[in-house]
This record gives structure tokens, C-alpha cells and sequence, in this order.
């Protein structure tokens, strides 16, 4: 039988207590809790429990095995009504044989204590004025967190309360289901200014169960008429870890991961495993467009808001090849510096908190499965006439984002992407064009000896643009080696024409 | 037979981001002879100092994102939107 589980119907303790006897142990303790008549003022006339079974059953099991390690005990069971309960009842029963009293008692306290702060159980206490209302039972625990994490025990003198959903659990959309899901997702949040500033605080307070955070910048005077979550005497640290502590002080559940850096081409794919839905809230082009790409790549979401001013822009990327992308919405390359940004053109404080606010809105209702913006639409909203128009957006047939994430195949064997010619005119006469890696200064000291783009590695990147996504190209170095590499990352972004010419230009002197 | 001049038709406009701040206002409604959304944009950036060319925005009309070349009749309302990035 598992030593954590639930039941809908009466517990008979003396049952529980011999399941839990062993003839090795000297002691037992157990715990009770009842279904008492009143809570905060409030009297109470009965109660239900409800409970997300599935998360709240492993995590149980995962309870009273700690417990059994860390105190050495022989047995130990916890077992938790759910369903309709009245005075009196027994609510929760734990039951811990042990070879001495000490171990017991302690084992006892310790799945008590963090049965109530971990697992997702909620009550709806039933008053008797006709009123109900749901109560997160974690209210009534101690910092279990913290104190099974020190070597030795002690109680603390004014115990720091437990989060409380309470006030959104009681919304019939959320409910005990909804928080668990809330607490399962994993959310990276790309930017922790002012978008990312309120964004970062309702996800926390909601009980996200993980959040990552990728921003470079440190702390500046400028930031703060907007970024109001931090402090003045916290200029020149990294926003990043700021935002860390913050979401870690509003709310110690979350797990947060801080990363100062920028997100590039490099280190996107990296930073984005592992999250469900990516959120924008960058103050630059380059970022957006990147996120874009990486959504139709990998097929995660993308939640984008932009401000500029007194007003601002959202739009979800789904990733998918049906609905459109940033790039169906603004097809030509769009330049930071050309439009604006907010040290520019400036930006009154609670506008990207409106945004942020919505982006925060957007995410949890996308997380509980609730209706909001379609991937077909850009919400705009101006703050100085107060009006909002959600404009349809179509995918675009020729968008070349998405041509380019749907020729993204995974990478061919080595054979199929270096070939081997005795001669440039045989790979000219195979259809192909010369793509020159080298940089300009080796490029000048031994040319081709044919017609050949110029494309060094430095630029590859940036300047792959140029070429066409169908087209059949032969990249080529000195030894083959840089050219490999190169036609591999112009696959990875849709040129599946890309070759490279095994041995390079040396292979081509020994032949001849 | 001389082409006759196309009729006049009242559009209701309106401004976004930089738009916005070069027109000096949100929206307004005008009484125009412009075909499309192209002819449209041509006769304001007379009337403003509207830096951004056309490739640089995009047009909606009536609340869906469209073509600077698509006919324009009276009563419609016309969007013009620059991307922007601030956060």
C-alpha cells in the first residue's frame, strides 16, 4: 500500500495504527487533524477538501520516504480525506513505528509539517452565515522548507507564513487543478525591465514553479520611474539576480534562475530548453526577431509586448506553420535605432507596467487553458485615448521566417554534407555554386581559382541572407574543416543546399 | 472620354508610435480621393512631416492587417503602424 494516499470515506484509525505495527519497534506516535468549528472568526458548520490526486499522491509518497530516511523510522503512512467533511472528522492521519519514542515523535511532526507545505490540497470551509470560501491548507504551516534543510533542529519563534493562493484557487477556472498546473509550468522571462518587472512579480505571486531570467544590464538611476520593483541604492547591479532575489523574498516555491547575459544566436536554444512559453519583454529588435525564429524552430511559444511612449503592442507566436509570426506582421528587416526605444523617445512609468501586466495576464490564462489573444491577432492599446483594436493578422505564404524553420531538417551525416570533387569545374558542372569561408586577407593571398562568393565566417550569420534557400552551394576553406562547420549552421537556418568541399582548396592542389 | 477623377471618400485614419508624434494627433477623419492605403499614406506624408516610408509600416484596414494596394471605400478605417520595441 502506498504510505501517502487519499480517501473518500471515514478514516478508521485503529485500522491505520495496525497497518503501521512492527514488532521491532519500541515506539509509535501519531497525528490527528480534526475538522474544528471555526476559522479566523469565522464559524464553521463543515468543509471539502479537494486535492489535484495525481502530483499531490507522488508528492506525499516522496514525504514520508524523507522522512523515513532522514529519522531512521520503520513505518510510517499518512492518509488525507478528501470530499465532504463535518465537525469533528478526521482530516488527515499520520502514523509513524519507530525503534525508540524520539525518532517517532519527529518523523510524526516532520510529514505533518511538510504534507501541509507541499502537497496541493485545498479546503472550502462552509460557515454559518451560508457563506463559503476556499483556504489554502499550507496557511497553517510552518517554514518547513527551511528548516529540514539544517543539520540540527530547531522551531522558530515567529514562523514566516506560506504562500496562500487561496484568493485565486477560489476562482472556479483555477481551483486545486489549476494552481498544480500553475506550479508545474516553467516560464523564461527575456528582459526584467519594465515589461519584465511585473511580469516577474504576478508569476511568482501566482505560484509559477519555475521562472528563468535572461538580462544583461545592470541597474541604472533611468530605469526606476518605471522598473519600480527595484532601488536606488541598488544601482550598478546586475537587474537579473535583483529580479532573482525579489521573486525568491515575494515567494520561496518558485525555483528562479537568474542569467546575466544576452540572449544570442549562440545561447538561445540553450536558455529556452526546459521552459514551456518564452516571454519578450527585450527593448530591442535584434532579441525579438531571434525569439521569433527560435519559436518556428522549435515550435515553443512566444508572448511579444512592445511599448513605445503611451502605448504598445502584444502578440503570441505559437510557432506553429499555420498562424502567423512576427515576421508575417513586419516582413522587411526592421533596425534598431529607425523607430525608437524608450531612451529615444521616451516612455511614461505605468505604460510597460500596463503591458507587462497584460503580457502577465496573457501567460497565466494561457497556462490554465482560459481564452485570451489568438495567435492571429496583435493587440494594440494606446494609453492616451484609452482605446484598443486587435488587428488580424494572417500567416503570410511567402513569410520568410517560416520558409526558412520549415526547410530546417536535422543535420545530415557528414558524407551527405562534404563531398569530394577532383576539380572546381566538376562541381560547377553538378549545378553548383562557390561559397568562399575564408576571411579576406587569405582570400587575397591564394584565390579561387573560379567565380565564388565571398562569405567569412565572421558574417555567416548576418549576411546568409544574401543567399537563396534553394539554391545548391559549395562552401569552401583551406582544409574543409571551417567549410563543414558553416554548411552545417546554414542548414540549421533552412539552406539545404548547403555542401562543403571535403579537404578544401588542399585537397583540390593534391588531385592536380 | 476624359478618365473622370475618383470619387471623394471619407476614411477614418489613425496614427500609432512615430506616426502619431509627427502628425500630432491619434486619429482623425478625412475626406480623401486616394484609391489604396499607398495613395493614401503619399497625400499625408504631405501634409506631415512623416519620416518612415511605407515599407517600413504596415496598413489595417478594418481591423485586419492588409496591402498598401488594396482599394480603399468610404467608411473605412485605416491603421498605419510602425513595429516598435520598447520594454
Amino acid at each position: 500500500m502506498s504510505p501517502f494516499r487519499f480517501s473518500t470515506s471515514p478514516l478508521d484509525t485503529a485500522a491505520l495504527q495496525r497497518d503501521v505495527r512492527d514488532e521491532s519497534c519500541g515506539g509509535f506516535a501519531s497525528f490527528e487533524g480534526w475538522v474544528r468549528n471555526h476559522n479566523e472568526g469565522h464559524a464553521v458548520t463543515r468543509l471539502e477538501y479537494e486535492a489535484f490526486a495525481e502530483l499531490a499522491e507522488k508528492e506525499g509518497a516522496r514525504i514520508v520516504e524523507e522522512a523515513r530516511t532522514k529519522y531512521g523510522v520503520t513505518r510510517a503512512a499518512c492518509v488525507h480525506r478528501v470530499g465532504s467533511l463535518a465537525l469533528g472528522d478526521v482530516a488527515v492521519w499520520v502514523g509513524v513505528s519507530a525503534a525508540h519514542r524520539d525518532e517517532a515523535f519527529r518523523a510524526c511532526r516532520f510529514i505533518i509539517d511538510e504534507v501541509k507545505h507541499r502537497v496541493p490540497i485545498w479546503k472550502k470551509e462552509h460557515y454559518v452565515n451560508g457563506d463559503s470560501g476556499w483556504v489554502n491548507c499550507e496557511r497553517c504551516a510552518l517554514p518547513a522548507a527551511h528548516t529540514h534543510e539544517h543539520a540540527h533542529e530547531h522551531h522558530p519563534v515567529t514562523p514566516a507564513p506560506a504562500p496562500d493562493y487561496s484568493r485565486q484557487i477560489a476562482l472556479r477556472e483555477v481551483g486545486a487543478e489549476g494552481q498544480a498546473r500553475l506550479r508545474a509550468a516553467s516560464v523564461l522571462v527575456v528582459g526584467a525591465g519594465g515589461l519584465g518587472v511585473p511580469v516577474l512579480q504576478y508569476l511568482a505571486g501566482a505560484g509559477v514553479g519555475r521562472l528563468g531570467i535572461v538580462d544583461a544590464d545592470r541597474l541604472e538611476p533611468s530605469n526606476l520611474h518605471r522598473q519600480t520593483w527595484y532601488a536606488l541604492n541598488e544601482c550598478g547591479q546586475e537587474k537579473s539576480s535583483l529580479a532573482a532575489a525579489r521573486v525568491h523574498a515575494l515567494n520561496p516555491e518558485v525555483r528562479v534562475e537568474a542569467h546575466a547575459l544576452r540572449l544570442d544566436a549562440h545561447n538561445a536554444e540553450r536558455l529556452c530548453a526546459g521552459h514551456d512559453l518564452i516571454l519578450d519583454c527585450s527593448d530591442n529588435f535584434a532579441t525579438k526577431f531571434l525569439l521569433n525564429d527560435l519559436a518556428l524552430r522549435t515550435g515553443k511559444p512566444v508572448l511579444f509586448a512592445s511599448v513605445y511612449q503611451y502605448e504598445g503592442q502584444l502578440q503570441l507566436v505559437r510557432g506553429d506553420d499555420a498562424t502567423a509570426c512576427l515576421r508575417c506582421v513586419w516582413p522587411e528587416a526592421t533596425r534598431d535605432g529607425l523607430v525608437g526605444n524608450c531612451a529615444e523617445a521616451g516612455v511614461l512609468g505605468p505604460v510597460p507596467g500596463v503591458f507587462g501586466s497584460l503580457q502577465a495576464l496573457e501567460t497565466l490564462k494561457l497556462l490554465l487553458g482560459l481564452p485570451g489573444l489568438n495567435p492571429d491577432e496583435m493587440l494594440i492599446f494606446d494609453l492616451i485615448t484609452l482605446s484598443t483594436q486587435r488587428l488580424r493578422a494572417r500567416r503570410q505564404p511567402e513569410c520568410a521566417a517560416h520558409r526558412r524553420a520549415a526547410r530546417t531538417a536535422p543535420l545530415p551525416a557528414p558524407e551527405e554534407l562534404e563531398l569530394q570533387f577532383g576539380s572546381l569545374t566538376d562541381a560547377t558542372s553538378a549545378g553548383f555554386v562557390f561559397v568562399d569561408v575564408r576571411d579576406t586577407r587569405e582570400r587575397e593571398a591564394d584565390p579561387l581559382p573560379a567565380e565564388s562568393l565571398h562569405l567569412p565566417m565572421s558574417k555567416l550569420l548576418t549576411d546568409a541572407a544574401t543567399l537563396d534557400l534553394e539554391g545548391r552551394y559549395l562552401l569552401i576553406c583551406a582544409t574543409g574543416k571551417r567549410s563543414a562547420a558553416a554548411a552545417g549552421l546554414l542548414r540549421s537556418q533552412g539552406f539545404s543546399g548547403s555542401h562543403s568541399l571535403r579537404g578544401g582548396l588542399k585537397s583540390l592542389k593534391a588531385s592536380a | 472620354m476624359p478618365e473622370r477623377p475618383p470619387p471623394e471618400q471619407t476614411i477614418r485614419v489613425q496614427y500609432y508610435a512615430l506616426l502619431r508624434e509627427q502628425a500630432g494627433r491619434s486619429d482623425e477623419t478625412l475626406t480623401t480621393a486616394a484609391r489604396d492605403p499607398r495613395e493614401l499614406y503619399a497625400e499625408l506624408r504631405a501634409r506631415y512631416p512623416f519620416t518612415l516610408p511605407p515599407e517600413m509600416l504596415r496598413v489595417a484596414v478594418n481591423a485586419e492587417f492588409g496591402e498598401w494596394s488594396q482599394p480603399l471605400k468610404s467608411g473605412d478605417a485605416v491603421v498605419f503602424i510602425p513595429p516598435v520595441a520598447g520594454g
